[in-house]
């Protein structure tokens, strides 16, 4: 976890302003150049690469046991990153997504290197924005990881064909394909919200690992708390609510709602968490 | 250097925006023209007349019948889905897309699953993605041009036209009918006729019909039961356009390796079956007794809201025949149903708000929308 090359940087441009280009350009360089964040999307891609690998091994799977779609795999390949999209979405999705928002600004002030960055006058909300952005990069990144893992191990292990849609209609691969990005691109919207939160516990405490831990403890508590019949009232509200509502997706005709109503409640909660991390973040005393 | 109150300002006015629009969202807009005053019988009239022949929608339906709720919990689509009770207890979103009286598709949209009923013409398909199978059905020839344009589909949700019809036939001297203040359903005004049933020996308390102000169809359904003051069922539209569906969605064919079952409507009519048991509300065709395939037969005792009907033991249809009579065996091998089923003196009970199922020790099965003590009776007395 050396971050010898993101403190060099950013300490080295510490005399001259530097452009918010620039600035999420290296903080894009320093997320993804990372070992950590390299390995959580290795392990992120593992979850399809397990799944197909385990099915091609084993004789046969029983309509209706475990994930969805794990009887499908055999028939057709495509399947495989749906069932790994499905399978990651409860834990290891929220779990990638908690250590990386956790450690945006806590990461910084564990390492010492936030009062450099604020420092060089590039001002604190635009300091917030790029570590959020760097976070939605990653929230594009890890779904995607997982479908085209899938798809790529699905095609090289099973055969390849029309796919049967949860309505019982069949589209050919191309739109099945088309479909399946738009399940990750579901899951990028559904993790914005999450990660919001993360950024907002990171400007609560100088260690990383805290904030990183609580965010990941509030996406189990939130889908918990979804599966309590006596919170009903509350269940539209929680940011996990529609995390599986992406198998609209997969219903012909598409059905949009859920797409719409899950992106109206994350656009909230990143409102809320964002003008809470301002509040924190601007009046915070840096001393690390 | 602002004070740092001022920073914390977003903070607190985000969520006060959000909650106030959430409030102002939430208050129906009555800007709506009323619609104009019209007696039950006439609202009435334009439910029978209402010639609305292609729609698409979605229907949401909700229940609070007492019954266990069926967990979903993780990746997997829900366990104990796929039970007849699981249509009728839990929450369920469908949607309805219809034109003309055989152009139908009904799908109810499980989590991670769905069911599919489609019909074209003659052809009914039953489609169910979590076990991937598919069930053919030809309908017989007379069945395609009386019915309403959405007749009862087996193995999906009842549409508010559907269960309007049911209860409309239900309307005699018994039922007071009255006509209560515009409502909104889908964005659309309606007209909310209220089926008040006036004897006190029913579990049912009322039954509200929204009817479409413009079109007379039935927008909504909502029972309530004594004593409950949520709905014990409603299913309402909470989308609707009144355009002709892509006729490509009614063509089906069954995806490849999915297992097909054909299966051979029995020519019985009216023959009562598990969904109608329970969505009838206890209303049976008082015609006395029907025959079954066995030749035995069902009692019917009481009238009105107060029907108490009984099935005999063992009808001996055939397995998997879905206008069976049920048996015993057949209730109690639906897992919500068996979970719900307590022991009563005479048998073993199934105790909703709105319906009452009594199976006695010998295979009898006795059912209606009224109290546990009458179906004892009605037990006692029949044998």
């Amino acid at each position: 976890m050396s971050r010898s090359d993101g403190s060099g940087n950013v300490a080295g441009e510490a005399r001259r302003p530097p452009s918010s280009a620039s600035l999420l350009g290296s903080e894009m360089k320093l997320l993804f150049r990372r070992r950590r964040t390299q390995a959580l999307l290795l392990a992120l891609a593992a979850i399809p690469v397990m799944i197909a690998v385990v099915v091609r091994l084993s004789s046969s799977v029983p309509a209706g046991r475990g994930p969805a779609f794990l009887d499908r795999i055999t028939q057709n390949g495509l399947f495989v990153g749906v069932t790994a999209l499905i399978v990651a979405v409860p834990l290891f999705l929220p779990l990638t997504i908690g250590v990386v928002a956790g450690d945006t600004i806590a990461g910084e002030a564990g390492h010492g290197t936030l009062r450099y960055i604020l420092v060089a006058p590039a001002g604190r909300v635009r300091l917030l924005l790029v570590k959020y952005i760097g976070a939605i990069a990653f929230c594009i990144a890890a779904p995607l990881a997982v479908a085209l893992a899938g798809a790529g191990i699905g095609a090289a292990l099973f055969p390849i064909g029309p796919v049967a849609l949860l309505s019982g209609d069949v589209v050919e691969p191309g739109e099945a394909l088309v479909r399946m990005l738009l399940i990750a691109a579901y899951q990028t919207v559904s993790l914005l919200g999450l990660s919001a939160i993360g950024l907002f516990l990171s400007t609560l405490t100088d260690v990383p690992v805290g904030a990183m831990a609580a965010t990941i403890v509030l996406s189990v508590a939130s889908q918990v708390l979804d599966q309590l019949p006596q919170l009903e009232w509350l269940h539209p509200w929680l940011f996990s609510h529609y995390w599986f509502g992406f198998a609209d997706l997969l219903r012909q005709p598409i059905g949009w709602e859920s797409f719409t109503d899950n992106a109206m409640l994350q656009a909230g909660y990143i409102a809320v968490f964002g003008a809470l991390a301002y509040g924190r973040f601007v009046s915070k005393d840096v001393l690390s | 250097m602002t004070p740092k109150w001022l920073r914390w300002t977003p903070a607190a006015a985000v969520p006060a925006v959000i909650a106030a629009g959430v409030l102002t969202g939430s208050v129906p807009a009555s800007a709506r023209d009323p619609l104009p005053d019209k007696t039950p019988a006439q609202v009435l009239a334009m439910i029978s007349q209402h010639s609305t022949k292609s729609l698409s929608g979605t229907l949401e339906q909700t229940s609070e019948l007492g019954l266990p709720d069926v967990p979903q919990i993780g990746p997997t689509a829900g366990a104990g889905a796929g039970s007849i009770a699981e249509l009728l207890a839990g929450p369920h979103t469908a949607r309805v897309y219809v034109d003309g009286p055989t152009k139908v598709r009904i799908q109810v949209m499980d989590r991670l699953a769905e069911r599919d009923a489609v019909r074209q013409g003659n052809e009914l398909w039953l489609y169910n993605s979590r076990d991937n199978t598919a069930t053919h059905v030809t309908l017989p020839d007379k069945a395609a041009g009386h019915k309403p344009p959405t007749s009862r589909m087996p193995g999906t949700v009842a549409t508010p036209e559907e269960l309007a019809a049911r209860m409309l036939a239900k309307i005699d001297s018994s039922t007071e009918v009255t006509v209560g203040e515009d409502v909104e359903v889908a964005g659309r005004t309606a007209y909310s006729l209220k089926l008040t049933p006036r004897s006190q020996g029913t579990l049912v308390d009322s039954v509200a019909i929204a009817v479409d102000g413009e079109k007379g169809l039935p927008l909504s359904v909502e029972v309530r039961a004594r004593g409950q003051a949520e709905p014990a069922f409603r299913t309402a539209f909470s989308s609707l356009t009144l355009e002709a569906p892509d006729a490509g969605l009614f063509d089906f064919t069954p995806p490849p390796g999915a297992t097909i079952k054909e299966m051979v409507l029995p020519q019985i009519p009216h023959a009562k079956h598990m969904p109608h048991l329970k969505k009838d509300m206890g209303r049976h065709h008082a015609e006395g007794k029907a025959p079954t395939a066995a030749g035995k037969s069902v009692s019917v005792t009481g009238s009105g809201w107060e029907t108490v009907v009984g099935f005999p033991a063992r009808a001996g249809a055939p397995n998997g025949a879905p206008y069976a009579a049920p048996s015993v065996d057949s209730l109690l091998q639906d897992p919500l149903l068996r979970q719900a089923t307590v022991t009563v003196p005479g048998g073993r009970a199934i105790s909703t708000s709105l319906v009452n199922v009594l199976l006695t020790d010998d295979g009898r099965v006795f059912a209606g929308s009224v109290p546990l003590e009458r179906l004892q009776t009605a037990a006692a007395a029949a044998r």
